[in-house]
Order: C-alpha cells, then structure tokens, then sequence
C-alpha cells in the first residue's frame, strides 16, 4: 500500500459557470472516484480548494532561521494551472491510483504524489 | 544463460523486491558462473545453479546493509491482490500468472519516458549489457548506466507495481510494450558513424523482446503486427551496408536479404487476429509491415508495385498521420507516376530540424531536370543533416548533378 496526494489542477470559476447537467457529472465522476479507492484501499481525507487570489504566503527573509516573516497576497508559484482540490488516499500502487484518477471529471489534470516517510 | 536472464531477474524481484539489488547480484552470479563451468563444467541444472548463486548474493547484500537502507521502500508487488483473487476466483481466470509479463509491463510502464522504458526492457527482460544498451542509444555507457538507474528509482519512487494489471487495461498495457520494443528496435537502424553505422545487432535483441512478449500473450494483435513488421525490415540488415556506406533499398542485393524471416512475417500478417477490428496502434503497425511486404517480396526493385504501396500509405495517413509517412508516400508517388507527381505529393511537407524532406525534394527535382533547384535543394538538406555519413551521401548526390 503506498498513500498518494491526488492533486487536481482545475479553476474554480469553471465549476461556477457550470449547468446542472455538468455539476451531477462531476458529482457522479468523485462518486466513482471514492467508490473505487473505498473498493481497493482507504481514502483519509479531500478538499476543494478556493481561488488562488485567496491564497496568502508565508515565508522567512532568506530562509533564515531569523529571517524576518514576510506574509504576502497569493500563491507561492505563479502558473498557468493551480491546484483546486485534492485526495489523500492508500492505494496498491500507481496503476491502481492512475485508475482511481481516471474516473475523475475529464476536465481535470490530476497530479499523483506518492507521499513518504521522513526519516 | 540469457534466455533465463528475465526469469530470473522476475523470481529474484517477487521474493526480495529489491529492484536496486537483483541485477548486480545475478550479474554476479552469471560472471561466476562464466569462470567457474568451464572448468568445473556446466552444472545440471544451470538455472536454479544461477538463482542459488545471485540469492546468496542478494543475502548478503541485505545483511551488511545498514538500517537507513533497510527503510528503503520496497517494490510493490500484486502477490496480495493474487492471493485475494485466488481465493474469491474474481477474476473468471483471466489472470494472467506470469512472472516475466509481471517484469515486461514494469519496465514499459506508461509512467516511464519510453527511452528509459526500452532501455530497463532490454537490460532487465534480456539481460543485455549495459554498454550494448549505450551502443544501441548511441550514448557514453556511464549516461545509460546513470538512465537506467534513475528509471529503476523512478518505478520504486512513484509505485510502479510488478503486477499485471486488470484485463480490462492490460490491452492498452501490452500496446505500450509494443511501442517500447519498437522504439529499442528503430534505434538500432538510427545511423551511427564509422563501424557502428548500424547497429541491427542490437535491433535483433528488441526482436527478441518481441518475441518474449509474444510467447507470453500469443495472439496479442499489436504484438503479431509488430513482430512483422520488425522481422521485414530487420531481414534487409546485411544488405544495407556496404564498405561502411548505407545502400538505398533501390540498390540493396536481394540476395542478401534474409527471406526465412520474410516468410515468416508474412505468415504473422496472414494470422486471423489481425482480420478483425484492431486498435489504431496495431492497424499502424500492419500497413507498415504491408509496405515492407511489398519490398520484400518483389524479386527486383522495378518489379515493386507502387500503386498498392502507394495505396497503403494513403490508409496508414488515414489511420496515423505523420510528416514521415507524408514523406514516404511521397516518393512512392514519385515511383508510381513520375518525379512532378511526387513534388506535388511534397507540397508544404516541413519536418523540423530533419534534413529528408529537402533529401528527397532535391532527388526529385533532379529526376525532372531541375538541375539548379535541386542543387539549392541538396544545399538545405545538406545544411540541416546531422549526421556525418548521410551528408557524405548527400553531398556526393549533390556533386553527381
């Protein structure tokens, strides 16, 4: 069992201007999704993510120790696709995380991360 | 000793799952084995003589290990969900109990760049030495070493599973082996320079991965196709070459052309698993094999029909379209009805940072008589080849004029 990130690449605004014809779809789509890893392993957790306009970003000055805080407006990485939700699941292995994804709505671009331990 | 190579490797990896061990220590075990039989003679059973030999080695690996080491995550593995299925009988039987296949559809993994897939294949599946698999690549042995390495990391990294996966996808799964044994076989007919102008050698060993492949899943359409295919144009081997020059297909020795491996090719392409609907892939690789067919069975080069090798590539466009195919099928226009024809087949056909279509443009213009075309022709393809011995073709073309 290996436990992967699913990260979903989708704008939000999509989801807003969306019928409801699109909307049972999508709903439908994560259904399978959750039924899938359910049937074959665990899901731990999932979020849908707001805009990034509403992300804010915390670092240190330098990445010092004593760096001072720098809080700023936005996401950390400025990209064409962002982030819009996300899985935490336990799956076998990638095959079985690439078919998991692939019942996802087909307007997505979903990123597998396996996660690991530090030691 | 090669043919158990991938057995082995597969056996070694189901019981220790330790991808970054098992090939050091049965390649130990085959150099042992190399010193050892000949004067001690060849044990009865020479492969369970190497298993016994490359897991004492794997052994002691593990135990010197440190315990950092230790923490490394394993090899994922189906043996779980098999013994799951065994016990529900799931699956209707149409699981597929295989340790080599198990091994075939983790090295040509989709999650891999199919470089690095071909290369694990012929290393992992065959056992082909690291600097033959340098050789084929065209590429320092250090790079591959360093290739494979880093796509041994990547399938322990991202969870490549040795498993065969479900037969609803295992399709399209053996579609990519097909792809990735294709690719090691094409890199062989990639031209090199000096002595290592070709290396159809190398492009035998990825027929070998074919028909290891095909030994497993016999009636795999994409595998029959190919195997045609690769058979046909591999049987031109010893004829392509000539005082270390290439030699057009026009000029090759037919003598020389090994026909054992024609018939057999056209045997597979007569095989009823390819009389029904195919995927694209596989209708791909059929045409192509038919338009090698069409060479390889006419007895002198005017003797070639090009209207139906004209025919075929219009459905291999239909079916895969491609600036090369365009290109091909360009100069069997040519053939077929006159070099005009064939210009006109070119219109518009760039291929970027590849010197062939302006190769081929400049040919044609010089069959029509346009000696001051061609020659400004020849200078484009000249300017863009980057490799050594086609410009020396090119050029003496350009200096016949």
């Amino acid at each position: 069992m290996t436990r992967y990130v699913v990260l979903i690449a989708y704008s939000r605004s999509e989801w807003e201007g969306a019928s409801e014809e699109t909307r049972d779809y999508y709903f439908a789509a994560h259904d399978a999704f959750s039924a899938y890893v359910a049937q074959h392993g665990t899901e731990h957790g999932s979020g849908a993510l707001a805009d990034p306009e509403r992300a804010t970003t915390v670092r240190r000055e330098g990445r010092a120790r004593d760096g001072e805080l720098v809080v700023t407006s936005g996401p950390f990485a400025e990209a064409v696709e962002h982030v819009g939700g996300y899985y935490d699941v336990e799956l076998p292995d990638l095959d079985h995380a690439v078919a998991a994804a692939s019942l996802l709505p087909s307007a997505y671009t979903v990123e597998i991360r396996p996660t690991i331990t530090i030691t | 000793m090669r043919q158990e190579w991938g057995r082995l490797v597969a056996l070694l990896l189901s019981q220790f799952r330790r991808l970054d061990l098992v090939e050091d220590a049965l390649g130990d075990a085959v150099e042992v084995a190399s010193r050892t039989w000949p004067v001690d003679g060849t044990p009865d059973n020479p492969a369970g003589w190497l298993m016994t030999a490359a897991k004492r080695r794997v052994l002691d690996r593990l135990r010197t290990e440190g315990v950092a080491q230790r923490k490394l995550p394993l090899l994922l593995t189906d043996a779980e969900r098999q013994q799951e299925g065994a016990r529900t009988m799931a699956d209707g039987g149409s699981l597929v109990e295989d340790d080599v296949l198990r091994l075939v559809l983790m090295c040509a993994h989709p999650a891999l760049a199919l470089e690095a897939a071909a290369a694990l294949s012929l290393r992992l599946v065959l056992g082909v030495p690291t600097a033959d698999v340098a050789r084929l690549f065209l590429v320092p042995e250090p790079t591959m070493a360093a290739r494979i390495t880093r796509a041994k990391k990547r399938i322990v990294g991202a969870g490549i599973p040795f498993a065969v996966p479900d037969a609803a996808v295992l399709p399209e799964r053996l579609d990519v082996v097909a792809q990735v044994s294709y690719l090691a076989f094409t890199a062989g007919y990639a031209p090199g320079t000096g002595p290592d102008l070709l290396r159809a050698d190398l492009s035998g060993e990825a027929i070998r991965l074919v028909r290891v492949v095909l030994g497993l899943r016999p009636d795999e359409p994409a595998l029959v196709a190919l195997l045609a295919l690769v058979l046909l144009q591999h049987s031109r081997r010893d004829a392509r070459v000539r005082d270390g020059r290439l030699v057009l297909l026009a000029d090759q020795d037919r003598g020389r052309w090994h026909h054992d491996e024609v018939a057999e090719a056209m045997r597979l392409l007569r095989s009823p698993v390819l009389a029904g609907p195919v995927t694209p892939l596989t209708a791909s690789y059929a045409l192509q094999a038919r338009i090698a067919a069409e060479h390889a069975t006419a007895p002198t080069a005017e003797d070639t029909r090009w209207d139906r090798v004209v025919g075929l590539y219009d459905l291999l466009l239909q079916v895969s379209p491609s600036p090369s195919a365009r290109l091909a099928r360009a100069v069997a226009v040519a053939e077929d009805r006159g070099p005009a024809a064939g210009l006109a087949a070119l219109e518009g056909l760039e291929i970027p940072s590849n010197h062939r279509p302006a190769a081929v443009r400049a040919e044609l213009l010089a069959r029509s008589g346009d000696t001051d075309a061609a020659r400004a022709s020849y200078d484009q393809a000249i300017a863009a080849c980057g490799n050594d011995v086609e410009r020396e073709f090119l050029l003496a073309r350009r200096a016949d004029l």
